[in-house]
C-alpha cells in the first residue's frame, strides 16, 4: 500500500527544501553548515536563528566525520534542509555505528575537553530523533520558527541586507510565480464558466488538459462516483484508457484511489512506495510516481483525480498540488450543477408524462351520465395527484337498464391510467354481459389477468346492474368496497358485500352477485376506498359509518342523485379540511326519485 | 593567526577566524609551540572569530589546563556576540576570564 513518502511529497508544513552532500571530512562539513545558514537566511529565517542552525548542523556533521566507519569514509555526509512557515527541519545522514539518543543530555564537567556537541545540538533545537539504520543513520533536528509578525527596529544596513535577500528570494520565486500566474488565469477562466449549462464531459476534458500542463504531468485519471461505484469518467491522454481496468472491487487495501476516498487525503505513490501490482492504476502508472486527490463539494465526495508523471521523476511543487486542488473544486461545482440540471430535466419529463396520463384518464370518464326515470344517477371523481387509478363508467343496457362500473387500479401515474384504459375497452367489448355483473367480472378477469399479473398489478372493481323495470340493483365485486344501499325507514344502509379477489390475481376466479330491490326514495352509493380512508388534519379516517350517515342524510331529504352527490362531497371536504388529498375519491350515486 | 609575546609573561594570539573541528588541534599545537614557562597570561583575541564549535571549545579548555599547570590563565579578549552566546550556553564563561574592553 502506498503512503506519503517522506522526502518527495510536498508537505504543507515545508514550503522549501534542499539536499546537500559533503565529503566525509571536517572542512566539507563546515562548508555545508555555512551554506545551510545562508540558505536559511535567504528563506527569511532571522540571522541569529540561522547562526544557531549553522552550529547545530556543524556539530551533527562533525559527529558523522569523527565516528565514521572504515567503509563509510568514502560515502558523503548528506544534509536535508526543509523550511516551512512554522518549523525548520534538518536531517543529517551519517555512516557511523550510531549512538543511542538519551532524553536528558547533560553538560560534561568544566575540565572536559569534549562531550559538548550533543548538548549544543539539544540546546539549539526543539526536537531530536536519531534513526539508526543498516549502514547509515539519520539524525533529525527540528526547531519551531519564531513568529515573523514582530519586526524589530532596523538600521539602514540591516534594511539593505534584507532588501538584497528579498531580491534573491524573488528571483528564486520567479519560476514559481509564473506557473502560479498561469494557474490563476486558468482559475478565472473556469470560474467564469461555473453555473453555465456546459457539457460536463467537455468541461472536464479541458480542465484536465490544463491540469496536465500546469502541473507538468503527462497522465490524468478522473473517476466520478455513480451511486456507490467509482467509475472512470475520463483519462488523458485518452488513448491510455484501454489500459485502465474498471474499479469495481471496493478493496481499499489495493487501490490508492479508494484509499484517498476513504481517508479524504492526498495519497502519494511511486519511488519507495510504488503502486501495488494489483492496484487498478498499475496498468497505467507502472512504477511511475504521482498522487491521488479525492474531491467533492461540501460533505459530498464526488470522485478522484490521479496525476502520474511518466516522463519525469521530479517531485510535485506545492503550487502545482494547490492548482490541482483548486481546479478539482471547480470541477466539483460543475458536476453538482450538471446533476441538478439532470434532475430538473427529469422532473420536467415526468411532469409531461403525467399530463399525458391525466389526459388519457379524463378521456376514459363518461362525458355525461345517463339517467332513466324514475332513477337518477350522478358521479364524482376527484384525483389526488395529476393521475390516479380510479375509473368509472355508466352504460345503457337495452331500453331499461344501466351498468355502473367502478374500478381502482393499483398504483398511480401512467401505468395505472394505461390499465384503466385497457379495462374500459375490455368492459366495452362485452355488452352481452352488462346485465350479469358476476359474469362480466369473471370474463374481464379472464381477459386481463395474464397482462396484469405479468406487471404485478391488480384492479378492484364493482359492477352494478340497475334493472329499471324491476326496480332492483344487482352487484358483483372484485375485491372492491361494498355497495351501500339505503331504503326509506331504515336506520342504516345495507351493505352488499359479495367480495371476491381483485381482477388480475386468479384467472380461475368465479365472481358472485347479490341483488336487492330499490324502492322509491331509496339510494345506492358505489365508491372507492379514497372516501372511507380520507383523513382529516388530525389523522382520523372518514370511515364507513360517516359515509353511511352522509348518504342517509342526503337521501332522507328526498333529493335527486345530483344533490346527494353534492351533500356527500360537502361532508367529505368539511371533514378533510386543510389535510391533503392522499388518494382518489370516486363515487356514483343512484337515487330512486320520488 | 598571529602569535606574539609583547612581554615575557604574556602570549597574545590574534587574527583568529574560526575555531572548529577542522583547525582546532593545529591551532592548539601551534600555540603550545610558542608557549614558554614564563608565560602566565595567554590572551586569545576572539574579536575576529565568527564561528566556534564544540571542538573549538575543547581547544580553549585544553589551553586553559595547560596554562594552569604553569600557574597562568587564559583570557578571552572581546568575544563576538555569537561566541559569547556559546560560552554562556555551555557555562564556560565562568571558567575563563573574559575581557570586553
Amino acid at each position: 500500500m502506498a503512503t506519503r513518502p517522506q522526502n518527495t511529497a510536498p508537505q504543507p508544513a515545508y514550503l522549501q527544501a534542499v539536499e546537500l552532500t559533503a565529503a566525509c571530512d571536517y572542512a566539507a562539513v563546515r562548508e555545508a553548515a555555512l551554506f545551510a545558514k545562508n540558505w536559511l537566511v535567504s528563506h527569511r529565517l532571522p540571522e541569529t536563528d540561522a547562526a544557531g542552525w549553522e552550529l547545530a548542523i556543524a556539530e551533527a556533521g562533525n559527529n558523522a566525520v569523527e565516528y565514521v566507519t572504515a567503509e563509510g569514509r568514502a560515502l558523503p555526509v548528506r544534509f536535508h534542509l526543509a523550511i516551512g512557515e512554522n518549523e525548520v527541519e534538518v536531517q543529517v545522514t551519517d555512516h557511523t555505528p550510531g549512538f543511542e539518543l538519551k532524553g536528558d543530555i547533560e553538560l560534561p564537567d568544566d575540565e572536559s575537553e569534549g562531550g559538548r556537541g550533543l548538548f549544543l545540538i539539544k540546546s539549539l533545537t526543539d526536537e531530536l530523533a536519531y534513526l539508526r539504520g543498516r549502514g547509515e543513520n539519520r539524525f533529525v533536528l527540528r526547531k519551531r520558527r519564531a513568529s515573523t509578525a514582530a519586526i524589530p527596529s532596523l538600521d539602514i544596513l540591516e534594511l539593505q541586507r534584507r532588501l538584497a535577500e528579498t531580491e534573491i528570494a524573488l528571483s528564486e520565486m520567479g519560476e514559481e510565480l509564473s506557473s502560479s500566474y498561469e494557474g490563476l488565469v486558468a482559475m478565472f477562466r473556469y470560474s467564469a464558466e461555473l453555473g453555465k449549462n456546459a457539457d460536463l464531459g467537455d468541461f472536464a476534458r479541458r480542465l484536465l488538459a490544463d491540469v496536465l500542463q500546469l502541473t507538468e504531468t503527462d497522465l490524468a485519471v478522473l473517476r466520478v462516483f455513480q451511486g456507490t461505484n467509482l467509475e472512470t469518467f475520463l483519462v488523458l491522454p485518452s488513448k491510455d484508457e484501454a489500459a485502465l481496468p474498471v474499479l469495481t472491487d471496493l478493496d481499499v487495501s489495493r487501490s490508492v484511489e479508494l484509499e484517498a476516498v476513504k481517508t479524504r487525503e492526498d495519497i502519494w505513490f511511486g519511488g519507495r512506495q510504488p503502486l501495488a501490482g494489483t492496484d487498478p492504476l498499475h496498468g497505467l502508472a507502472g512504477a511511475h510516481g504521482g498522487f491521488v486527490h479525492a474531491f467533492g463539494a461540501g460533505d459530498q465526495l464526488l470522485g478522484t483525480i490521479t496525476l502520474i508523471r511518466r516522463q519525469s521523476h521530479a517531485a510535485f511543487r506545492s503550487a502545482q498540488v494547490n492548482i490541482l486542488h483548486t481546479l478539482a473544486d471547480f470541477l466539483a461545482i460543475q458536476i453538482v450543477n450538471a446533476r441538478l440540471l439532470d434532475e430538473r430535466t427529469q422532473s420536467r419529463v415526468t411532469r409531461r408524462e403525467l399530463e399525458i396520463a391525466a389526459n388519457i384518464q379524463r378521456s376514459l370518464l363518461p362525458v355525461s351520465v345517463p339517467s332513466l326515470p324514475p332513477f337518477s344517477v350522478a358521479a364524482s371523481c376527484t384525483n389526488a395527484r395529476e393521475v390516479g387509478g380510479d375509473f368509472y363508467d355508466v352504460l345503457r343496457v337495452g331500453e331499461d337498464g344501466l351498468l355502473i362500473f367502478i374500478a381502482d387500479v393499483m398504483g398511480k401515474g401512467v401505468p395505472a391510467a394505461f390499465f384503466a384504459a385497457v379495462l374500459r375497452s375490455a368492459v366495452h367489448s362485452m355488452p352481452a354481459l352488462y346485465s350479469e355483473p358476476a359474469a362480466l367480472l369473471t370474463s374481464v378477469n379472464r381477459t386481463l389477468c395474464d397482462d396484469l399479473s405479468r406487471v404485478d398489478m391488480f384492479v378492484t372493481a364493482q359492477a352494478v346492474f340497475l334493472d329499471v323495470a324491476n326496480r332492483r340493483v344487482t352487484a358483483a365485486s372484485a375485491g372492491h368496497c361494498p355497495l351501500l344501499l339505503w331504503q326509506p325507514g331504515q336506520p342504516a344502509a345495507q351493505l352488499m358485500d359479495e367480495a371476491n379477489v381483485p381482477i388480475g390475481i386468479d384467472i380461475e376466479a368465479e365472481y358472485k352477485e347479490a341483488s336487492a330491490p330499490l324502492p322509491p326514495g331509496a339510494a345506492a352509493l358505489i365508491y372507492t376506498d379514497g372516501l372511507t380512508e380520507a383523513c382529516n388534519p388530525m389523522g382520523e379516517m372518514y370511515g364507513l359509518e360517516r359515509l353511511n350517515q352522509s348518504l342517509i342524510a342526503g337521501a332522507a331529504e328526498k333529493k335527486t342523485a345530483d344533490t346527494i352527490r353534492e351533500a356527500v362531497l360537502a361532508d367529505l371536504n368539511a371533514f378533510r379540511a386543510a389535510a391533503p388529498l392522499t388518494d382518489d375519491q370516486t363515487f356514483v350515486v343512484i337515487s330512486h326519485n320520488l | 593567526m598571529k602569535i606574539q609575546s609583547p612581554t615575557p609573561q604574556t602570549l597574545v594570539v590574534t587574527g583568529l577566524q574560526e575555531l572548529v573541528a577542522g583547525n582546532a588541534s593545529q591551532m592548539r599545537d601551534a600555540i603550545r609551540a610558542e608557549l614558554k614557562p614564563a608565560h602566565t597570561v595567554l590572551d586569545l583575541d576572539l574579536s575576529t572569530v565568527t564561528f566556534l564549535d564544540s571542538s573549538g571549545l575543547g581547544t580553549l579548555i585544553s589551553l586553559h589546563k595547560t596554562m594552569r599547570t604553569q600557574n597562568g590563565t587564559v583570557r578571552l579578549i572581546k568575544p563576538t556576540p555569537n561566541v559569547h552566546q556559546i560560552l554562556e550556553l555551555t557555562r564556560l564563561h565562568r571558567v575563563f576570564e573574559i575581557v570586553n574592553s
